[in-house]
């Protein structure tokens, strides 16, 4: 009897423990669908007065992080597709590089190409009502310069001497030198787009944190719960073209594949963004039939830098046998499955003065082996690897260990350059130990992309010539090397733009013929979508999105 | 009496050990060869500028000694501040609040439908040792120990979730949602634990008191249930105790895949970042959890065996 009493105590105390976990998770249910979230939600009241007559055309998708607190002025965990679709700059980056006014109708730079003179748009509220103005300019340009070292990576945050308010709708900037990518950089996405006053904390500054996110841009966040989901709407006082659609919804899906699951369920309308879904994957939707798909153009370049330093690189032609040796399309279609452009330049000739009529190396394994030859780099018979004065042809290629697309192209190198008798040995690192790496320029070939459209190729020029991350270090055996990097200073001061189309001719041409890059492919945005979501089209910046022109039509 | 005393003496020895995993973590995070302050800005995507670095490291208090750090990080923990993370600028506590309780019932209910399922199936395979039934366990214990965790997951989001939309894909926003996820991370350990019970309890039925429980009259199951499960059942006690803590540090996978913001996914993003104040406090408050589930483990057997104790004490004199 008591041993039954004492089984019977302990089911009950199992089934209660049992119902203990699941109340926990119920609750949970609980905190979830409540709207008074801790975060910016709280904040953003004024949005939910769209017409509830108006017709739902709410759009879902997902993205692997929580899209942060939505601070326009710092960086991670604000997510950049977040903080570029809810704020907006003075000037926006078009197609091919093409600058158009946003928050500013137009612009007047000064003669000598040190003062930029901002005629605001009048027409703009902030989404707490307050009026968009030269002295909210200001207030952002003051934080934002209080934090110049954190910054300091924008050319134009180091060069900005002083900021004025000329009147109401009139702002005008200084800059210490001359500095022609100014205008370029007030399209970025961070830290140049604009908070309304009442989002300041007390001290003004937002280094640390907002009090909410109050925008003059398309979407107002609704509703958010770090780490799940947040919801934004339409602001429907936006003074420019609305948006189609009324609601987005961003899940956070950190897994890819279930991404694509959730995609198959219908529980997201669209998948967008580089490397959000395995390229694989992205095949099968294309392929199956279910679904639209769409490759955007050249985002940026996915290349190998070659260090000049040492080793067999240090020699011209082992590197221009490296150019003709590895099949580049075969990487892109069986790597990428077409969905990267193979790249025969380090800048895709889509960018502002990329385009320079350079010869592409061909695929030629002979060419590849005449230029060892030519180099002293001789196949002794019988062997596999080339020798030179008894030591074998061996060079070391780092890449990211983690990265889906680096590993398989890193192997497919390794056997294209086995062909020509190079031994390449692979070094597949974490993140971080590759940064570190690169930075000491500690290796022969790494892989590397650039910042793309709309930081280059001004930001490309700048991080060849700044010592310490690497390039700069890797290009010292080059004998032009300081005439070089003289150039790529030049060219960024230059206010001529014939003088600058020929500076960039020039550096280009001749980082194209010392070939101490290895361009691959160019780096592309993908969108996937049922056929009930229709006007995709990808804009030109690389961090902004396309929800402005996208719509639903079930 | 003598159990609060055994109690109290593993709780004491817990001490030494929480300091020695916050020492070992502290130290082992700073010996790494990456600053924290480049990761931010590699993570950031903005090229690391020296004046960001130094920017940098003093807003995440890198700039001061090593000891300094430490001193200061202790006393933080004494108060139960586990500081700020380098990335979410949030304090550790209050994101390891938001995070803990997901993955605390993910932990749970595995474990709790990992012994639901396997006691009873422990049992069946036992009585009917080498027959059909034993073969049928025998399978799925190996399916369980060789199937991996993120397949499973796959099959199941694919199966009953997209095909028959029985639960929900993503998330954690009511127990349904922890159904599928739960029932992953509890099939390796239904088969390891039917696996230990059923060799538990056949060593137990050769023991001699079995042969005069049925001298007694009783019955093959009776005896089973009330005389040999008792000792069978701790091995699977023991296993669950130390899987308990590796519940909790085992979850990224799953919680990854069916998106649930818990600790798992969070830690690893933690390490990819050098989010040193994350991973130390990480680190602290799982070897807290491990020894926690090896003392819960512990008492309940000393609950199950009143011997241990008394066992404890004498060698203690």
């Amino acid at each position: 009897m008591y041993r039954n009493w004492k089984s019977l105590k302990a089911i009950v105390l199992f089934t209660l423990i049992f119902s203990l976990v699941l109340a926990g998770c119920q609750s949970n249910n609980n905190n979830a669908a409540s709207p008074e979230s801790s975060g910016p939600a709280s904040t953003a009241g004024s949005a939910s007065s769209t017409n509830a007559a108006a017709e739902d055309k709410t759009l879902t998708i997902s993205w692997p992080k929580d899209i942060g607190p939505l601070n326009p002025h710092q960086y991670t965990p604000n997510e950049f597709f977040a903080q570029g679709m809810y704020y907006e700059p003075l000037i926006d980056y078009g197609e091919g590089g093409k600058l158009v006014p946003k928050l500013a109708e137009s612009w007047d730079i000064s003669e000598d190409g040190k003062t930029y003179t901002f005629h605001l748009r009048q027409d703009v509220k902030f989404t707490d009502g307050s009026v968009f103005d030269a002295n909210v300019v200001q207030k952002n340009f003051d934080t934002i310069l209080a934090n110049r070292d954190m910054h300091s990576w924008l050319g134009v945050i180091a060069q900005i001497d002083k900021t004025e308010v000329v009147d109401a709708n009139t702002f005008k900037i200084t800059l210490k030198n001359q500095y022609y990518p100014a205008l370029q950089e007030f399209a970025v996405v961070r830290p140049l787009r604009f908070l309304g006053a009442a989002g300041f904390p007390d001290d003004g500054n937002t280094a640390e944190t907002i009090k909410s996110p109050i925008t003059t841009g398309q979407w107002v966040l609704s509703e958010y719960k770090k780490d799940e989901v947040a919801v934004f709407t339409r602001n429907d006082n936006y003074w420019g073209t609305k948006p189609k659609i009324n609601k987005l919804v961003v899940k956070v899906i950190p897994d890819p594949e279930a991404r694509v699951l959730a995609l198959e369920k219908g529980d997201i309308d669209l998948i967008y963004g580089e490397g959000t879904i395995s390229l694989d994957a992205f095949v099968n939707l294309r392929d199956s039939g279910k679904f639209e798909t769409s490759v955007s153009d050249a985002l940026a370049s996915r290349a190998l830098i070659v260090n000049t330093t040492k080793g067999p690189f240090a020699d011209q032609n082992v590197r221009l046998a490296l150019q003709h040796a590895v099949n580049k399309q075969a990487l892109v279609d069986g790597v990428t499955n077409g969905v990267e452009k193979l790249a025969d330049t380090i800048i895709a000739s889509n960018f502002p003065y990329a385009n320079v009529g350079l010869k592409a190396y061909d695929y030629n394994v002979e060419t590849a082996k005449s230029l060892l030859d030519q180099a002293g780099w001789m196949l002794p018979d019988g062997k596999t690897f080339r020798e030179k004065d008894g030591k074998q042809l061996q060079i070391e290629l780092v890449y990211m260990g983690d990265d889906e697309v680096e590993k398989p192209m890193a192997t497919a190198i390794q056997s294209d350059l086995k062909q020509i008798g190079i031994d390449l040995k692979l070094t597949g690192l974490e993140r971080q130990l590759r940064n570190k790496r690169m930075e000491a320029a500690d290796s022969d070939l790494l892989f590397w992309s650039t910042y793309g459209a709309p930081y280059d190729p001004h930001n490309f020029v700048s991080t060849n010539y700044e010592p310490g991350y690497g390039i700069y270090e890797s290009q010292q055996g080059l004998s032009m090397a300081k005439e070089l990097h003289q150039q790529m200073k030049d060219v960024l001061l230059t206010t001529d733009e014939t003088e600058r189309q020929k500076l960039y001719t020039s550096i280009f041409k001749t980082l194209h013929e010392q070939a101490v890059y290895l361009p691959i492919s160019y780096l592309t945005s993908i969108a996937v979508y049922p056929k009930y979501v229709t006007g995709l089209k990808f804009p030109a910046h690389r961090d902004e999105t396309p929800f402005d022109t996208l719509d639903i039509q079930k | 009496m003598k159990l609060y005393s055994y109690v109290w003496k593993r709780i004491l020895t817990m001490v030494p050990v929480l300091l020695g995993a916050s020492f070992v973590s502290f130290l082992l995070l700073r010996l790494t060869p990456v600053d924290p302050a480049k990761a931010y800005l590699s993570v950031s995507n903005i090229r690391p500028t020296e004046e960001a670095i130094q920017a940098i490291r003093s807003q995440l208090g890198l700039d001061v000694p090593f000891w300094t750090q430490y001193a200061n990080w202790l006393w933080q923990l004494c108060r139960f501040d586990f500081g700020t993370s380098f990335f979410s600028k949030l304090s550790v506590g209050s994101e390891f609040m938001n995070r803990l309780p997901i993955t605390a019932a993910l932990a749970l209910v595995s474990l709790l439908l990992a012994i639901a399922v396997s006691v009873p199936l422990g049992i069946v395979s036992a009585l009917g040792k080498n027959r059909p039934i034993d073969h049928i366990c025998r399978f799925l214990a190996f399916l369980g120990a060789s199937l991996p965790q993120f397949w499973l997951a796959y099959m199941l989001i694919y199966f009953l979730s997209v095909k028959m939309d029985w639960f929900p894909l993503q998330g954690a926003e009511s127990w349904r949602y922890y159904v599928l996820p739960s029932f992953t991370l509890a099939f390796s350990l239904i088969a390891t634990y039917s696996r230990l019970l059923r060799a538990g309890l056949l060593e137990g039925l050769e023991e001699p008191f079995v042969l005069y429980a049925r001298a007694r009259g009783l019955g093959t199951y009776a005896i089973l249930t009330k005389h040999v499960l008792r000792h069978a059942v701790r091995p699977v006690v023991t296993a669950a105790g130390m899987n308990l803590g590796k519940l909790f540090t085992g979850t990224v996978i799953v919680e990854q895949i069916f998106g649930m913001p818990g600790m798992g996914g969070f830690f690893l993003e933690s390490v990819f970042h050098r989010d040193y104040p994350v991973i130390q406090s990480y680190i602290f408050v799982m070897a807290f959890v491990f020894v926690l589930g090896n003392l819960a483990a512990d008492l309940i057997q000393a609950w199950i065996d009143p011997r241990l104790t008394r066992f404890e004490e004498k060698g203690g004199k």
